[in-house]
């Protein structure tokens, strides 16, 4: 990828729709991937076939998962016809963060960064398509925006995330300096090779950045809702669940029917988190063709969840509970769910624990045991929804969250060098390698905090080793 | 003072008219001459004292980390001191030879006194030098004190020239330190250095003062070696001249050996108990040291945690019983040094046939400079080697050879030749000095290259042959040889990439040595090489279509198979930098009149003056929204100047 850069050139914030755009000059290879046009009014099938002034209805899909993200418009653009000169895409979205921040990831990880303060209208002036007396201005808006931009990083830098990226920083450091020290100074007995203590520094260093970077997907969970689903047999105790949920919180906010009675939904929060429960029925393999309405509503709603109670009822049959288990996990969602047994008159169901390690196998949470009359049940329901929601990275108060897209996509590369320096080292390849592989990790990771990799590391060494003629 | 003003003075008289003249035949010096030279200028080299050409005063080795990869470079530009150390090396070793190709660095042991005769041979038999012993004290300029034109000697000679390239090393205003006693001298008790450093400062170049020093050297006469641990050369080592390599030369085979030792708890006591006569902490010292290169004194206190320190003892040559103590750097009193070295185990004997001293001098601050090594403030001046605030033999050869080029080049009227972070070591030893400055003597390490992963010793004539070749520095012959040499590489990794074999059991049993398994089905041989520990050499057997190929060849290929995709990588963070390289920045932009950059950017921007905007963007205190204004007024102008015609 050439150097390709994007951002959304409208406010963010709910609105009705919004727009990406993306200049640079070969972008639309890697928008082939990630688009299918559905219909244009030429011939073309993909974007690159596209003339320019021309738009296209498409699904915006994530090219690895195939996963479609939203439907949108295409405007194109050619070269030098478009405001930055260069081949220029528009891409209009639906509104609201999530959709808009999925794009942008998409795009991000397709390798087209985002674009540094005014610097549309820089190419466009670069590429003599404002004029002269333009110029003075664009000059001004730079560094206006970039200050802008600053203060908000500024204010969250100030914060716990500066902190954490800070330590991590200084842990990378202390391993490149263990590698740079014995490369730099070979012939010194005292400093040993140490790749085993290296690769451990990486190893929870990478985890770190990993954490902070998913805390970005938690950022964008708190500004939409969390979505908690109920799914069990009709007499699991799911409705009894959701009444006392709902009671006990006593914040039910709209109480908004399914289109059909198979799902229902309720806006509560519990313990400030925002969260939408709904209750689903019936999922299960089914021929009955209304039947199959209610659940495709139901794996729509598993699909979108952001945590799941599968209930089993007490006198349900191993099979029925692992064919829902199965459902489930056949829909990728197994990590996120918690199975809930659930007590009437004191029997729960005699086969929990065969059903509870199947859940297991298929990678579920640890199951729990509720009475729905009980308050002490209740609460564990509550506690494992703000952990799921505190694992997921948005937090209140003293959390570190990540807000802004340029530092989790830089968070993201940054996390896969580090993963690969590890297997470098696994490989037994070169430490040239390795160390090469960290100094790009530590320049993304140095683009949020702004340090420079070189000079930092000659200073670590000289503090760090004794070395010299 | 202008040419005239110096000729008419009491007792001087015009000695000659050259096109360069060079100052100081150190390592900086012998290259800046020997390419003006070579390029086919008249040049002159000052030296103050003929027997000490090219002198190595400190440690008697050439190359080393990040330095063996210098000298390479150097060579392949069609420099001299790879080709120097070749003929005197008693011992050679290639370092980090277990940890990747990128990191490989050849380090050669030097008989001292050869290399020194040997450069001065080389050197008077090239055609167009000339080699004078006398003390230049004083840069002669145009009226302005603008522009470089000729010098003045201590006996009133004058010389004039188009250029001049001052590498005076440590030597201008000298002094020598050990204890107590502080000797107005250069190193190894030469003469120093006077007034010319004045001079330069007079025509408003910024000045430094720095200090470094060198460890005592003793007679191996007494020296119990049974309780050293002895450390052998390598005899399988590639020479560091290219042209050697292409030429089938083989490194020395009788090698002498080196020795190491650690300091003892009785060396920690003898040093703290004399800390207070340490002219570094009783202030007698003024001059900043290198971090990297500190004294024993300062290890100890530095690193208080430590109880000792490794000293290594290293031949001084063939035909000497001196020996080198490197580490065991210091600049305390006499008395002290002699106890310090007969604390250390199988030295208790041992007699010490020079001291350690620490030395002062003054330098010019690299910042005024550009990156042709040419000064910003007056032209024509060229200055390379330790008085641009470097460290270290090769570091000096390499500016030498840049500055002597440019001297050259902007005499016959040719493009200058800059080479950047990308290419060369060089250009990132170059750069750093002239776009960061240093407040210490600076080492080359492999650590400060951004792209270390292609700038290998093993490639570094690929990398600079051909503009070696355009400055007019690499024979015709030499050119041929190297041109086959480079198609012999990519004509058998095309074939490499080209040739399939099956999961044999032939094959299985040479991946088997590599840990490795063999293929679900047809593999190219490429693909096997890129994997862990397998090796070109390994595939033989399966190989059958292999023409026989030296090794300079075969283990490049490795090295490129190994490494494509890392490079690939690396080649395209190099396409982005030079696209910031590529973009100018006129010499007479008004930074004060460009309204978006911040004041701090315009303060630094004007004071640096920045050759384009890749070096701009490396200033400190230049934000990405500054080049990016930059970029913008730079626009700007080049249209309106296109309207005005």
């Amino acid at each position: 990828m050439a150097d390709d850069f994007c951002a959304c050139s409208t406010p963010g914030g709910k609105s009705g729709i919004a727009v990406i755009r993306i200049s640079g000059v070969d972008h639309a290879s890697f928008l082939d991937d990630a688009v299918k046009i559905i219909r244009t009014g030429s011939d073309a099938s993909s974007v690159s076939e596209m003339p320019g002034y021309t738009t296209a209805l498409a699904d915006f899909k994530d090219p690895v998962t195939g996963e479609v993200i939203d439907r949108v418009i295409i405007s194109r653009y050619k070269a030098p016809h478009s405001y930055t000169g260069q081949d220029l895409t528009e891409i209009s979205c639906h509104g609201g963060d999530a959709v808009r921040q999925e794009i942008l990831r998409v795009l991000y990880e397709g390798g087209i960064r985002p674009a540094a303060p005014g610097e549309f209208t820089k190419t466009a002036f670069i590429n003599g398509k404002i004029g002269l007396s333009e110029a003075e201005a664009v000059m001004g808006v730079i560094n206006a925006e970039s200050k802008r931009a600053l203060s908000a990083s500024g204010s969250q830098l100030a914060g716990a995330l500066s902190e954490k990226l800070s330590a991590v920083e200084e842990e990378l450091y202390k391993a490149l300096s263990l590698i740079e020290m014995i490369v730099e100074f070979p012939e010194h007995d005292d400093t040993p090779e140490n790749t085993g203590r290296v690769r451990e520094i990486i190893e929870g260093s990478c985890k770190t950045v990993r954490q902070l970077e998913k805390s970005y997907a938690k950022g964008r969970m708190l500004t939409n809702r969390m979505n908690v689903v109920l799914t069990g047999a009709p007499n699991s105790g799911k409705s009894t669940l959701l009444n006392v949920l709902a009671g006990f919180e006593r914040a039910i906010v709209t109480d908004i029917p399914g289109t059909t009675r198979d799902t229902l939904d309720l806006q509560i929060e519990v313990e400030g988190i925002p969260v939408t429960v709904t209750d689903t029925a019936g999922l299960r393999r089914t021929e009955d063709e209304v039947e199959a309405i209610g659940v495709e509503r139901a794996g729509k709603a598993i699909e979108n969840a952001d945590l799941i109670f599968l209930l089993i009822a007490p006198d349900e049959t191993q099979e029925d509970a692992k064919e829902k288990a199965d459902i489930i996990a056949g829909a990728g969602k197994a990590p996120d769910t918690i199975p809930v047994f659930s007590k009437s008159d004191e029997d729960t169901n005699i086969h929990k624990d065969s059903i509870s390690s199947y859940a297991k196998e298929k990678n579920m949470m640890d199951s729990i045991v509720i009475s729905a009359r009980d308050e002490e049940s209740i609460d564990t329901v509550r506690k494992c929804i703000v952990r799921c929601y505190e694992e997921a990275g948005g937090l209140t108060g003293t959390e570190i969250t990540v807000m802004s897209e340029r530092h989790r996509d830089l968070l993201y590369s940054a996390a896969g060098k580090l993963g690969e320096a590890m297997s470098v080292i696994d490989d037994g390849l070169g430490i040239d390698i390795a160390s090469s592989v960290i100094r790009s990790a530590l320049d993304d990771i140095g683009s949020i905090t702004g340090k420079n990799v070189s000079t930092e590391l000659v200073n670590r060494i000289f503090s760090d080793f004794c070395i010299g003629k | 003072m202008d040419v005239k003003e110096a000729l008419s003075r009491e007792g001087s008289y015009l000695a000659g008219e050259y096109d360069v003249i060079v100052t100081g035949a150190g390592h900086a010096g012998c290259e800046a001459a020997y390419a003006c030279a070579k390029t086919g200028l008249k040049t002159i080299l000052f030296t103050l004292f003929l027997d000490s050409i090219a002198n190595l005063p400190c440690n008697p080795s050439i190359g080393g980390t990040a330095k063996g990869q210098l000298v390479r470079e150097i060579d392949a530009l069609g420099g001299i001191m790879g080709k120097i150390a070749d003929k005197c090396a008693v011992q050679m070793r290639m370092l980090n030879r277990s940890k990747g190709p990128a990191v490989f660095s050849p380090r050669a042991q030097m008989d001292r006194n050869r290399y020194s005769a040997s450069m001065k041979a080389e050197l008077e038999r090239v055609e167009g030098l000339d080699i004078r012993q006398a003390q230049v004290k004083e840069l002669l300029t145009d009226p302005e004190g603008s522009k470089a034109e000729g010098v003045i000697t201590e006996s009133g000679a004058v010389y004039t020239a188009k250029a001049v390239v001052i590498c005076s090393g440590t030597y201008m205003e000298a002094r020598t330190i050990r204890g107590e006693v502080i000797c107005e001298s250069g190193p190894d008790g030469l003469p120093r250095s006077e007034g010319l450093s004045a001079s330069l400062a007079s025509l408003g170049i910024p000045m430094l003062r720095f200090k470094t020093g060198t460890p005592v050297r003793i007679n191996s006469g007494k020296v119990d070696f049974e309780k050293l641990t002895r450390q052998d050369g390598e005899t399988d080592v590639p020479p560091f001249s290219f042209e050697n390599e292409m030429n089938g030369f083989r490194v020395a085979q009788d090698q002498m050996p080196c020795w190491s030792v650690w300091t003892t708890p009785e060396t920690r006591e003898i040093i703290r108990s004399n800390m207070h006569r340490s002219p570094l902490y009783s202030g007698v010292i003024t001059g900043i040291g290198p971090r990297y290169c500190p004294s024993i004194e300062d290890k100890f206190v530095r690193f208080a945690d430590k109880d000792r320190h490794q000293i290594f003892i290293e031949p001084m040559g063939r035909e000497t019983s001196e020996m080198y103590l490197q580490g065991f750097s210091t600049s305390l009193p006499e008395e002290v040094q002699v106890k310090m070295v007969h604390s250390l185990p199988g030295l208790e004997n041992a007699v010490i046939q020079r001291n350690a001293y620490a030395i002062e001098y003054d330098l010019v601050d690299p910042l005024s400079l550009y990156p042709t090594l040419e000064s910003k403030v007056v032209e024509g001046l060229f200055t390379a080697g330790q008085i641009n605030g470097s460290s270290g033999y090769e570091e000096a050869a390499a500016q030498g050879i840049v500055a002597g080029i440019n001297a050259s080049l902007k005499i016959r009227g040719e493009e200058p030749m800059v080479i950047d972070r990308a290419t060369a070591y060089i250009g990132v030893l170059i750069d750093d000095l002239v776009t960061k400055g240093t407040n210490e003597p600076y080492r080359m390490m492999t650590s400060r290259a951004e792209y270390r992963l292609f700038l290998r010793q093993d490639n570094a004539d690929l990398r600079l042959t051909p503009e070696g070749r355009r400055v007019g520095l690499i024979s015709e012959e030499r050119y041929r040889l190297f041109e086959m040499k480079k198609k012999a590489i990519e004509d058998e990794i095309e074939r490499l990439k080209n040739t399939y074999t099956g999961p044999t059991e032939l094959l299985g049993q040479i991946l088997e040595q590599a840990s490795s398994v063999n293929p679900p089905s047809g593999i190219s041989l490429a693909d096997l090489i890129r994997r862990p520990h397998v090796t070109y050499d390994m595939l033989a057997p399966v190989d059958t279509g292999r023409k026989p190929l030296s090794e300079d060849i075969t283990k490049e290929v490795e090295t490129e198979l190994k490494y494509e995709g890392y490079l690939k990588l690396e080649k395209e963070k190099i396409a982005k930098f030079a696209d910031l390289e590529r973009k100018l920045i006129p010499s007479d932009v008004d930074y004060d009149s460009i309204g978006g950059l911040r004041l701090e950017a315009r303060q630094k921007l004007g004071k640096l003056r920045p050759v384009n905007l890749g070096q701009a963007s490396r200033i400190s205190g230049v934000s990405p929204a500054d080049i990016s204004v930059l970029m913008v007024y730079l626009e700007m102008r080049r249209r309106s100047e296109k309207e005005n015609g």
